[in-house]
């Protein structure tokens, strides 16, 4: 059952991979920098591109079997594709295409810059246009055209072997915006801390829950509760940052359980605000801090501790 | 629920380390499955079905690697599966590539998982991508200070613990950290990195596969006959519970207890102290081993440590746990699980080389995953009845 949804938000990750090409694409990498493209021999065959095992039989191939093949080739089918997208190797209408070059028994995937649909046949001769700055990378062939004459020749060689590949992962969302969380959004825009209260096991979850995990049951704007905006600082951890890609931290912060008051909910894993991470402790009296339309945090009441043994436990 | 007998018959892994580059993502699954496959003495083509495990995608951001690996893994023309249960997915690998033989659909299965973390970053991953991120270690944290209150354990146990696989993966040529200079000194001393564990207290990031061949009772009776010792399974279990829900307790969640009842009521064991020879946990942070040992029935509630404190997990103690190093010293995230099966298989087998437990004729290997909320766990034997039932 998909929970109905109260419209939608965009959302992108990003985040830079590496590869790492191992002996044979490798090699076919680094002869793409230096304008050479490699197949390998399989049997009676070549492959290009080339391929660490027989996709057949697994068995290992001789990798240094390499072989130049092309720089010409057959198109044996293609695709045209008349609005590229920003992922697109061109950014004009172009075809893609399988291209047996010359010397090779399987075709490599690649575009075809032929102007036009009307320019494209199966069959049709084509050759690569190089990019004058290489990096070893597929797109060192900016694309494949018509003929028989590769274009942008060069003498420029790489000068170590490619063995290493950047890979920027950029992925898109859109996310579905549940009605509850659509709902625990206005409340908190409004400085309410809602909870959604199960009509079957009376636990209380936060505002933004679509069901209780405990018997299915599909929470609803009829188990709204309004909680108390103080609560009690049941356990925490003091995390020294990692340093990453889009990490946002420098300084050792601290994450907090907070058990709200008149309710068994705990909300995990909260900032603290005017409590230096050397006095984060179990047990501390907390109120809640807005920000702009989401909690900021929790800041002492300067009420006592609350002094439970049980109270570290409760985590969840 | 009757099934058919199934044996580890071949184990391979790779050499872990920080960073696999000299080796493609398949160069690496390829490593580990070929060394498993000379172990079982087979043939790419000798392999029914393959199953693969890792952990998300977005580790290395390869999407579908089970397309993507099919040729490395010779999986053409065979049917190829892939399993996903956050950290414990290793582990469930294996047992799914069990069930294929046990089931009797397949007679000889090949169980493969890797993590090729160098590729990525697990911590980004694990934030989905946004800064200010837990990691394992900031959301396992206060799980560990209710562990600490709850048991009343003095605070050097979980540095022991530390010590102690630090020194079992030196005697483990695959290990990846080799500490030869680890003291409970030198523990205490490193940083403070997710309060209240230390940043030797904490696995590394490592680059590594492990694969598995599981055949039938006639596969398995053919390899003792030829002398190269089977592991039996003598249970498989998989758990998991919801993350959170009021009045959870992720220290002794219901779903390790359950996993653990179900596993053992299938291998015959009433008393696991006294019945399992030694154990291979997923101990990712140094206070998962008392924790462990006190949610799967090994020790009693509050008394885990003092199974540490005494020596007891020890190589050469009374129960040894972790005997490979475990994750603390390897962590290739998707394969730490299925390395824990493989491990109380070769246990079993007499294969275990350096860290191998004299006599050890049963053994458990486990996982967990997720906000310990995924389990996953076999009991391997020497024997298809090591109890005389
Ligand atoms: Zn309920």
């Amino acid at each position: 059952m998909t929970a109905p949804s109260a419209g939608t938000v965009e959302m992108t990750i990003r985040f830079p991979y590496k590869r790492s090409l191992g002996p044979v694409i490798g090699a076919f990498m680094t002869g793409l920098a230096g304008q050479q493209i490699l197949g390998i021999r399989n049997g009676s065959e070549v492959m290009c591109p080339p391929l660490e095992w027989d996709p057949k039989t697994g068995k290992e191939l001789d990798h240094g079997a390499l072989v130049e093949v092309g720089p010409a080739g057959t198109v044996v089918s293609w695709t045209w594709v008349p609005k590229p997208s920003a992922q697109h190797p061109l950014d004009k209408p172009f075809a893609l295409a399988l291209i047996r070059l010359d010397g090779a028994d399987t075709a490599l995937t690649h575009a075809v810059d032929a102007g036009s649909i009307d320019a494209m046949s199966t069959g049709m001769r084509v050759a690569p246009r190089w990019k004058a700055e290489r990096q070893g990378h597929i797109t060192d062939i900016e694309a494949f055209v018509p003929g028989e004459d590769p274009q942008g020749l060069d003498d420029s060689r790489p000068e170590e072997p490619v063995t290493m590949m950047p890979y920027n992962a950029e992925i898109p969302y859109t996310l579905p915006i549940a009605v509850n969380t659509a709902r625990n959004a206005v409340a908190l825009k409004e400085k309410r801390l809602i909870g959604l209260r199960c009509p079957v096991c009376s636990r209380t979850y936060a505002g933004e829950r679509g069901f209780c995990p405990i018997d299915t049951t599909a929470l609803t704007a009829e188990h709204e509760v309004q909680l108390p905006q103080t609560g009690t600082l049941t356990n925490y951890t003091i995390i020294t940052p990692v340093q990453y890609p889009g990490q946002t931290e420098t300084e050792p912060f601290a994450r907090c359980m907070i058990l709200v008051d008149d309710s068994d909910l705990v909300i995990g894993y909260q900032p603290v605000i005017d409590l230096p991470v050397e006095q984060v402790r179990v047990g501390v009296r907390v109120k809640l801090v807005w920000g702009d339309g989401d909690i900021e945090g929790w800041q002492p009441t300067g009420e006592p501790d609350v002094d439970d043994p049980d109270l570290v436990n409760r985590i969840y | 629920m009757s099934h058919q007998p199934c044996a580890v018959v071949g184990v391979g892994q790779t050499h872990h380390k920080t960073r696999r580059w000299d080796v493609s993502l398949g160069g690496l699954v390829r490593e580990a499955a070929t060394r498993a496959l000379e172990d079982a003495q087979m043939d790419w083509s000798d392999i029914d079905a393959v199953v693969l495990g890792k952990a998300p995608d977005l580790f290395e951001g390869v999407m579908k690697p089970e397309l993507y690996l099919t040729d490395a893994l010779g999986a053409h023309g065979k049917p190829m599966f892939r399993v996903h249960t956050a950290g414990s997915v290793g582990a469930t690998t294996g047992i799914v590539a069990a069930h294929h033989v046990e089931t009797g659909r397949h007679k000889r299965v090949l169980a493969v998982a890797y993590q090729k973390q160098s590729e990525g970053n697990a911590q980004f991953a694990l934030g989905s991508g946004r800064g200010g991120s837990l990691g394992a270690g900031g959301a396992f944290a206060p799980y560990m200070r209710s562990y600490i209150a709850r048991s009343g354990s003095p605070l050097d146990i979980g540095p022991m613990v530390a010590v102690k696989d630090r020194l079992n993966a030196l005697k483990n040529p695959y290990a990846h950290l080799k500490l030869t200079d680890i003291s409970l000194e030198k523990v205490k001393e490193s940083p403070m990195m997710w309060e209240p564990v230390r940043y030797l207290e904490s696995c590394p990031s490592s680059d590594g596969a492990c694969a598995v061949v599981l055949t039938d009772e006639e596969g398995g009776k053919a390899a003792a006959a030829a002398g190269r010792a089977p592991a039996w399974i003598l249970g498989t279990a998989v758990r998991s519970e919801p993350s959170t829900f009021p009045g959870r307790d992720p220290v002794t969640p219901q779903g390790a207890f359950d996993c653990a009842d179900d596993l053992y009521r299938q291998a015959g064991i009433t008393n696991p102290r006294e019945q399992l020879d030694c154990a291979e946990l997923y101990v990712p942070f140094s206070w998962y081993e008392p924790m462990w040992l006190e949610a799967h029935r090994i020790a009693e509630k509050g008394r885990g440590w003092k199974m540490v404190e005494s020596g007891e997990t020890a190589l050469d103690g009374d129960f040894p746990v972790n005997m490979s190093g475990g994750v603390l010293s390897s962590n290739p995230i998707g394969a730490s699980g299925l390395l824990r099966l493989a491990e109380a298989a070769l246990q079993v087998r007499g294969m275990a080389g350096e860290h191998q437990v004299d006599g050890a004729k049963v053994a458990l290997g486990q996982a967990y995953g997720a906000a310990a909320q995924y389990f996953s766990m076999w009991v391997v034997a020497s024997s298809l009845d090591p109890f005389g039932r």
